[in-house]
């Protein structure tokens, strides 16, 4: 469904990313780990095309995307959220919502009827507030609900656009244990055909939901297999010292 | 987003009761001057689109405001095209350069943009000044207004050119509001809010802006138009960018992305102008220390101001007296 071919990034002298390839098959889940800096933001940045990489490729559903703008990129079914909240303050939660709905069902770009008013949006709004338990909040203005209920809207509005890849950087980053277990939860129930690929800095949580683990150091894969594989690997146990040994 | 508040449609009402007022009792200086508002109001209600909901600051729209006078000049004298015919072409010009013009801005932000608004203002100016069939500085005349005698009106008189203005910007007015409501003017509200973010979602930025630019252009040129058939003499003064910068000024006098504050901006600055400059030259500093004022008060200009101290306290007597005569129903239910 996604697949990088030997993604290569640099920053002046330093290399965010290493001939990285991927691929995630349709429904998978895989969960990104690495220290702060291994350039996993960076990585993300260039599948949806905030950067350029200065080689190699980016395919979404078997087509080469690498020269897609941003916004062809997401109209072809690629979304994200961000790890520092990017959201439409000012705006409730319903707005919020709505805005990536109507770019999704067409109605973003209508002079005549308001967008947020069509029922194929409405109907779509309700569904991802329930998905990740907005409901409460669904009036509320992003100033008026907590940090933690905003990173639920953060991934809210990359699902809005109805995906079929999302990608979604350290969703519960920044939130106290309970709430990000919850989230998985969330993950969890999420529909199964929805490919995922998550960037999660806690261990515990991200055998919650993976299927697959990418770990990522310096820029480069060091781990590219299954959860309890994961567990075993002596290189995982030294990079990530601290978490690893509560794990 | 816009939205309508009682206050809001208050300060319409009040707005409308005056104008019309002002339209049926005036003498001839009185109703020159409502028609001057009222065709400023139609310009900063085109600005405040762009600028209020969309942060495009646009220094151009007192030129695309002078395109539609020339354009409807043109076409009306020399070409002989039905003045009617005339306003729809000039208002599409307007609307087709205004939409060229926010394409091509639209990828800057700020004070970036702010200033290739301005230079495409002064490239329209110095080719209006140049070019010889625009008259140069001695200007056009000979102009007509529109012959609305099939329906009974003469619009070589003041009082029904004015009504004439008021019925066009009470239809500007209501097209504004589709458009902020609409699925494009949404879109564009957002992406004030959240550029990076619309784009991530899928939306083409740049389209919408060049859009919504587009349709703030044809109601700049309309008021062109309008500009025009008001003073039937035209000169390049017109879209010096003095004149968008006052429209400018006058939006964020009267509360910028309100739609209804910069009407009440409008009269303002008009009423004031004329009224401060009978007694001193100086009206300009005048106007000046009011804007300084608004500006230090930290409140979005005189609306914004209203609705600051007025706006939620009215809103919540309101739902009081609702929910006080809810609670009758139900008592009487019981
Ligand atoms: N625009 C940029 N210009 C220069 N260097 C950058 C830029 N963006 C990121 N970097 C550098 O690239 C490296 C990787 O950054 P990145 O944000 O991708 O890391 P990350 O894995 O997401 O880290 P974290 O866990 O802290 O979010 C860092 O050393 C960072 O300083
Ligand atoms: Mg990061």
């Amino acid at each position: 469904m996604l697949k990088t071919r030997e993604l290569d990034k640099k920053f002046g002298a330093v290399h965010v990313t290493r001939q990285v390839s991927l691929k995630l098959e349709r429904g998978e889940r895989r969960v990104i780990l690495g220290p702060n800096g291994a350039g996993k933001t960076t990585l993300f940045n260039q599948l949806v095309g905030e950067l350029t990489p200065d080689s190699g490729s980016v395919h979404l559903a078997g087509e080469d995307v690498t020269s897609l703008t941003v916004a062809q990129r997401a109209r072809r079914g690629l979304s994200r959220s961000y790890q520092k909240n990017t959201l439409f303050d000012g705006l409730t939660v319903e707005e919020n919502l709505g805005l990536a709905a109507a770019v999704h069902t067409g109605h973003a770009t209508r002079l005549w009827g308001d967008s947020l008013a069509r029922p194929e949006v409405r109907e779509i709004v309700q569904e991802v507030a329930e998905q990740v338990n907005l409901m409460p909040f669904i009036h509320a203005k992003v100033s008026e609900i907590s940090y933690g209920v905003r990173r639920q809207l953060e991934v809210g509005v990359a699902l809005a656009t109805r995906p079929l890849v999302l990608l979604m950087d350290e969703p519960t980053s920044g939130v106290g244990p309970e709430m990000s277990k919850a989230f998985h939860d969330l993950l969890n129930n999420l529909p199964r055909d929805l490919t995922m690929l998550i960037i999660e800095h806690d261990m515990d949580l991200a055998f919650d939901v993976a299927d697959t683990i990418t770990v990522l150091n310096y820029g480069e894969v060091v781990f590219d297999g299954a959860p309890n594989e994961a567990r075993g690997s002596s290189l995982l146990r030294e990079i990530y010292l601290g978490s690893w040994e509560d794990a | 987003m816009f939205r309508h508040t009682t206050l809001r449609y208050a300060t319409l009402a009040l707005l409308l009761a005056g104008a019309l007022f002002q339209a049926l009792t005036a003498g001839y200086f009185g109703l020159e001057i409502l028609t001057e508002i009222l065709i400023l109001a139609m310009l900063v209600l085109a600005l405040d689109i762009v600028a209020g909901f969309g942060g495009m600051v646009s220094l151009c729209h007192g030129a695309l405001m002078g395109v539609g006078a020339y354009a409807f000049t043109i076409l009306s004298t020399s070409a002989g095209i039905a003045p009617p015919i005339a306003m729809g072409g000039a208002v599409a010009l307007s609307g087709a350069i205004a939409w060229i013009i926010g394409a091509i801005c639209s990828r800057s932000h700020g004070i970036y943009f702010i200033m290739a608004t301005l230079a495409f203002g002064q490239m329209a100016y110095s080719y209006v000044f140049e070019a010889p069939i625009f008259g140069g500085d001695d200007g056009l005349s000979g102009i007509r207004r529109l012959d609305l005698s099939l329906i009974g009106l003469n619009l070589n008189d003041s009082r029904t050119f004015a009504l004439f203005c008021l019925v066009l910007l009470g239809a500007v007015y209501g097209a504004a509001v589709l458009i902020l409501r609409s699925g494009l003017g949404r879109s564009f509200s957002g992406v004030m809010h959240n550029e990076q973010r619309m784009r991530a979602l899928g939306l083409t930025v740049w389209r919408v802006k060049a859009d919504v630019f587009g349709l703030s252009g044809m109601i700049a040129g309309l008021a062109g138009t309008l500009a025009a058939q008001h003073i039937m003499y035209i000169s390049p003064g017109l879209l010096t960018w003095t004149v968008s910068g006052e429209a400018l000024v006058v939006v964020i006098l009267g509360g910028l992305g309100t739609l209804v504050g910069p009407l009440v901006g409008a009269a303002a600055f008009v009423v004031l102008k004329h009224e401060i400059s009978g007694i001193t030259p100086y009206w300009h500093l005048a106007v000046g220390l009011i804007l300084i004022g608004v500006v230090m008060s930290r409140s979005n200009g005189i609306f914004g101001w209203i609705e600051k101290r007025w706006g939620a306290r009215l809103d919540r007597r309101l739902a009081d007296a609702t929910r006080s005569q809810d609670q009758k129903e139900v008592t009487t239910d019981a």
